[in-house]
């Protein structure tokens, strides 16, 4: 909301406070109302004065260019223009050698076809008065003006602009006179006033038209007023009028329609002016839609409505979209001589749902969502009436006709010592009171520990006890309040298992080389057929977004993996050549039935890098590295994972595993799929994502003392088929073991430490060599128990197939 | 007496030998010359026995001493050679300790993701829970059970990503404030630190942040405490006292509501160019209040008994003051030779 500090003065007497606005603005701000701007309407302007154009001829060298000659009141000044607007004896603003533009320009002297010309005559633009007056022309000013008055001192065209911040609750503030009633508030010293255009009317004549009746069927319409001008002549505003409107953000558009929008900023009621004779029918009626119903609005555009909206009809076509916009008929024209001005009040609920669910956002609309007191809808319709008189010349002393419904009216508030004393640390209910007093919130009932009020009916926001205490909390500020810490501490602060689980996890993670990256929950849409995705796969069908920002940002993402993969491809791009090692960890979105789930992965890739060259050899990551990383995850959890080789449609078919924890799938790990290295322009990128969930709480481990008698160790070496997987082989060891049979010595180790293939070695098979350790709980082994044993080891290897080197 | 001359003799003469051996291989030799079978000094002791029985004694101890002299002596040198000779070995296995490390070095921190779990851990040192909640959320906890009905006005201050079934992307960790009232009840404490969205994407704005919900429930909850609250928190998390300052405010949950500004990190307000807070001297850096009484009915609890404060903190932005990083879009695009950068740059120049 922009205020003006001119117009401010008309509510209030701001002079005895001595205030600059910066000072107010520091106020506004601390109190709930930031003040996000200060703006000098003169900026940088110097010396420019009113003069008169004394006398006027057309260059003699060029007929376009006019010379004038000025009197500032100081001396005859020559000046050549190429406007036509002017005429001699006319009031303009002259900006002479030496002066100082708004915008900071200097002006000088300069040689037209033989004539000096000193400085220039201005437009409105060059005032930076937008849309107040015909660029291309002088701005000719009223004759109240006088030579050699300063312009910052005319026509408020040295205001100061507040561009304050209005909060949702604060309706009451989107108007000059809410703000110079919240200023009164906050410093209790200052007085309201009103301006002249205020003051009662006379207004008991009976209407020189025919009209009918106001009928307001909709309880949401708590009240419709229409006044009547008569006689009026459609013109410019007056210019300082114009001037107002244009700093506070508004075209002038002509006498009647500004007078609407001068009221609205004044006092913050939305007012409509539209032609008599335009109206369908001399009635009028509020009404809710019907569903299905379509009206034009004032933008062109065909709306679709429903019951919750209302109308205003007239002989059954609808008007205007109560509160929210006008239709397409009624306006003013430049013929328009009897006009009629619209005050009314809406429910707020209801034009909030009309203006959201429509997305207008129109100056009405937007006021009235957050409330527009009820009471302003009288004293609006004749104030406007009044400036209708001053700016129109209208004849406005007609009795206004007016419909209501109930009207809301405010109810009354308790505050208590004890929480105002338990929020704010102060229970001075004497000074709360005159706080209160300060915002119009009047003592209705007295007492020392607690006191009813009445707020204002410009005020529906307070409501409550909490209400009150946060008008005295914002009046004293909360910087001078003690600080301390809530009393007692609850027993069991719980950081909690998915923050220790996330901790777990970038701690290892990070430690074994990763970064740790966040990256957006939404992917472009397409992500499932990026990765193959067949549709049956639970990650192929994303939720996605009914109001996406862009396509890239659309659909939930099922699996972590293709954030990484983007940015591994940013790291490459923005010139990283060294290994790419990366986790995150982070929330994806599966649909489960017509509901979803959340769960918590984590994924992580590998890639050796652009240049994998390095003094100790090729970086070397592959399957096996990741695997260890896998490993180290989940056994530090108490669990036991177990790799098996598995199937995803955007991996590797010979390089992926599935992770089973307690037989059942928790991920996977793999090499990404060739084709998709392909596209990606790189070559290794290993990759792997868990669902966390089934991990998530940490298994205590299980110790068993070692034995106290030595191991002894042999060696098995055994050929066996390719597809002849380790984790199988290790297994028919293990069994062999059992089927050698000895219950006193135990297989204490068991580890893999040589694969070979190649000469030697029949195709298609590879040497597989083993150190086994065995050892007694009980006794220290002789040789020959150990031998014994072993070559039953071996016998019982050969008879399931292999051959034992 | 020949047998005293013949002693000495053979002590100058292993004098002499040692003082000529550098090698293993020399000393053997030398100890094979002594007191080898057939050594020198092996052949005076196996004499003794023709001496007469007087001198037998006086002369056998001359030569034992001499003998352990001699393998002392030996030792000693052994020791001192096998010590060069390693040395020599160790100075040809000299290697350059400049050469870059073999394997892989620890990774790096999200500096947002740091700063959430060091703020988690704060406030659990504080009495504070972690609670959480739906990232994809219904509109009745985002907003209706927060005061804000759907007509209301405050809707406009948190642009909302939909799901066609009317579900949305939460807006703020607020809604959280009510599942665990309904969870847990009162008394509670609960911080709340996750993702949320907003329809908003430009150089101050991402589509979606981090954010973290405070929730204290207990009676008589003061002002006074959640400003100690407060400062105790970021006190903790900058590592140093600064100073705060409190502006009113609005949020629909709260009532009273204020904006909680920091002093600036950076400068602390002595630098009117300052890149962060751009000379004001202050940060702004959470919003807050005491939870409207119908939000504290939403969760079950009766407001008449109890009363809270709450507050949401940016985690984005608290991290990018503790980092001092420029860019928030930096944070979610995954490119880790941003975030190596601030680690040294151990693989890189």
């Amino acid at each position: 909301m922009l205020i003006s500090w001119e117009l401010l003065k008309n509510f209030i007497d701001i002079e005895p406070l001595n205030l600059t606005p910066e000072e107010l603005a520091e106020r506004l701000t601390f109190s709930g109302s930031e003040v996000e701007g200060i703006t000098y309407c003169a900026g940088k302007m110097k010396s420019v004065i009113a003069a008169k154009i004394a006398s006027l001829e057309t260059h003699s060298a060029d007929s376009k260019y006019s010379i004038a000659h000025l009197d500032t009141g100081a001396g005859i000044h020559v000046c050549i223009t190429s406007a036509h607007n002017m005429k001699a004896g006319d009031m303009v603003f002259y900006a002479g050698e030496g002066a100082i533009l708004p915008g900071g320009m200097e002006l000088g002297a300069r040689d037209f076809h033989g004539v000096m010309s000193y400085g220039m005559m201005l437009s409105a633009e060059e005032l930076g008065l937008h849309d107040v007056d015909d660029p291309s022309g002088l701005l000719i000013l009223p004759n109240d003006a006088r030579p050699g008055d300063k312009a910052e001192s005319l026509y408020h065209i040295g205001d100061v602009i507040l561009d304050v911040s209005i909060t949702p609750n604060r309706g009451d503030l989107l108007s000059h006179l809410g703000m110079a009633r919240e200023i009164k508030g906050l410093y209790p010293k200052s007085t309201l006033k009103f301006p002249e255009w205020m003051r009662p009317l006379k207004q008991d004549k009976e209407w020189s038209e025919d009209f009918g009746k106001i009928s307001l069927p909709d309880k949401g319409c708590y009240a419709y007023r229409l006044g009547l001008a008569t006689g009026a002549k459609i013109a410019d505003s007056p210019l300082t009028a114009k001037v107002d409107l244009a700093h506070l953000g508004m075209r002038p558009i002509n006498n009647a329609v500004d007078v609407t929008n001068y009221v609205m900023l004044m006092l913050g009621q939305p007012l409509h002016a539209f032609d008599l004779n335009t109206l369908p029918a001399r009635e009028i009626t509020v009404r809710a839609a019907h569903d299905g119903e379509h009206m034009m609005t004032l933008d062109g555009k065909d709306r679709a409505l429903t019951e919750r909206d209302m109308l205003i009809t007239s002989g059954g076509e609808a008007i205007a979209l109560a509160g929210v916009m006008g239709g397409e008929q009624t306006g003013i024209n430049p013929d328009t001589t009897t006009i009629v001005i619209e005050s009314a009040s809406f429910s707020p609920v209801r034009v909030g749902h009309t203006s959201r669910r429509l997305g207008i956002n129109s100056e009405a609309a937007f006021r009235f969502a957050r409330t527009v007191d009820p009471a302003l809808s009288k004293s609006a319709l004749m104030a406007a009436s009044a400036l209708m008189c001053e700016w129109c010349g209208a004849d406005v002393s007609y009795k206004p006709l007016s419909a209501e419904n109930e009207i809301h009216s405010p109810k009354a508030v308790t505050l208590t010592r004890k929480k105002l004393s338990t929020y704010l640390s102060w229970d001075n209910m004497n000074d709360a009171a005159k706080i209160l007093e300060g915002f119009g919130i009047t003592q209705l009932k007295g007492g020392d520990d607690e006191r009813e009020f009445m707020p204002p009916t410009s005020r529906p926001d307070i409501t409550i006890e909490e209400d009150l205490i946060e008008e005295i909390g914002r009046f004293r500020g909360y910087n001078e309040t003690e600080e301390r810490l809530p009393g007692e501490m609850p027993r069991r602060a719980d950081i909690g298992q998915s923050m220790r689980l996330s901790a777990f996890v970038r701690n290892t993670l990070m430690a074994r080389g990763y970064t740790e990256v966040l990256t957006y929950s939404f992917l472009p849409e397409d992500f499932p057929e990026k990765l193959r995705l067949p549709p049956d796969d639970i990650r192929a069908k994303p939720l996605t977004l009914a109001n996406p920002i862009s396509r890239e940002q659309t659909a939930m993402r099922t699996t972590l993996l293709p954030g990484l993969l983007a940015g591994m491809k940013t790291a490459i791009a923005s010139g990283w050549r060294e290994p790419v090692r990366i986790f995150e960890q982070g929330r994806v979105f599966i649909r489960e039935g017509d509901s979803h789930i959340e769960p918590e992965h984590v994924a992580g890739l590998i890639f050796n890098g652009m240049d994998i060259r390095s003094p100790s050899g090729n970086r070397n990551e592959d399957f096996y590295t990741v695997k260890a990383d896998i490993e180290s995850l989940i056994t530090a959890r108490g669990y036991n994972p177990v790799f098996v080789p598995g199937h995803e449609t955007f991996t590797h078919a010979g390089q992926t595993a599935d992770i089973l924890v307690d037989g059942a799938k928790i991920g996977f790990a793999a090499r990404l799929k060739p084709a998709i290295e392909q596209e990606l322009d790189v070559v290794g990128v290993y990759v792997f994502e868990l669902d966390m969930t089934s991990i998530a709480e940490s298994r205590k481990p299980e110790f068993s003392p070692a034995s106290s008698f030595p191991a002894s160790f042999r060696d098995i070496s055994i050929m066996a088929a390719n597809d002849r997987r380790n984790d199988d082989i290790m297994t028919d060891i293990r069994e062999s073991v059992n089927e050698a049979g000895n219950d006193d010595i135990q297989l204490d180790g068991l580890r893999l430490f040589d694969v070979y293939a190649g000469k030697g070695i029949p195709d298609g098979f590879r040497s597989m060599a083993y150190s086994m350790s065995y050892r007694s709980r009980v006794k220290t082994l002789t040789v020959d128990e150990v031998e014994t044993l072993h070559n039953g080891v071996r016998e019982a290897m050969k008879r399931k197939g292999y051959v034992i080197r | 007496m020949p047998e005293d001359m013949n002693i000495n003799a053979v002590r100058d003469s292993f004098t002499e030998s040692l003082a000529g051996a550098s090698t293993l291989q020399e000393l053997d030799e030398i100890r094979v010359k002594f007191t080898g079978k057939k050594g020198t000094l092996t052949q005076l002791l196996r004499s003794l026995g023709k001496l007469p029985p007087e001198k037998r004694k006086e002369i056998g101890q001359s030569l034992n001493t001499l003998r352990d002299e001699i393998e002392n002596e030996l030792d000693l040198a052994g020791r001192r050679i096998r010590d060069s000779e390693n040395e020599k070995q160790e100075i040809s296995e000299r290697i350059d300790v400049t050469l870059p490390q073999k394997g892989r070095i620890s990774g790096a921190f999200h500096p947002v993701l740091q700063t959430m779990h060091e703020l988690a851990d704060i406030m659990q040192g504080l009495g504070y829970s972690v609670a959480s909640g739906p990232e994809v959320e219904e509109d009745y906890y985002n907003f209706e059970c927060l005061n804000v009905p759907p007509w209301h006005p405050a809707r406009d201050m948190q642009d909302t990503f939909y799901f066609p079934d009317g579900k949305l992307l939460r807006t703020h960790t607020s809604p959280v404030q009510i599942r665990s009232m309904l969870q847990y009840g009162a008394p509670l404490r609960i911080v709340c630190p996750g993702k949320v969205y907003r329809r908003d994407n430009d150089t101050t704005h991402s589509p979606m942040f981090t954010q973290m919900e405070g929730l204290l429930v207990d009676k008589n909850v003061s002002f006074s405490m959640m400003k100690g609250t407060m400062s105790e928190m970021l006190n903790a998390f900058f590592g140093k006292s600064l100073r705060y300052r409190f502006r009113a405010s609005y949020f629909p949950f709260t009532e009273p509501s204020m904006e909680l500004d920091m002093e600036c990190v950076e400068c602390s307000g002595h630098d009117a160019h300052c890149r962060v807070c751009h000379g004001t001297g202050w940060l702004e850096v959470a919003g807050m209040g005491m939870v409207h009484p119908n939000v504290i009915r939403a969760g079950k609890i009766d407001p008449d008994e109890y009363n809270g404060f709450a507050f949401g903190i940016g985690l984005d932005r608290m991290a990018m003051l503790k980092y001092g990083i420029g860019d928030l879009r930096l944070f979610f695009d995954g490119n880790i030779s941003y975030f190596m950068s601030g680690f040294g740059g151990a693989e890189k120049c």
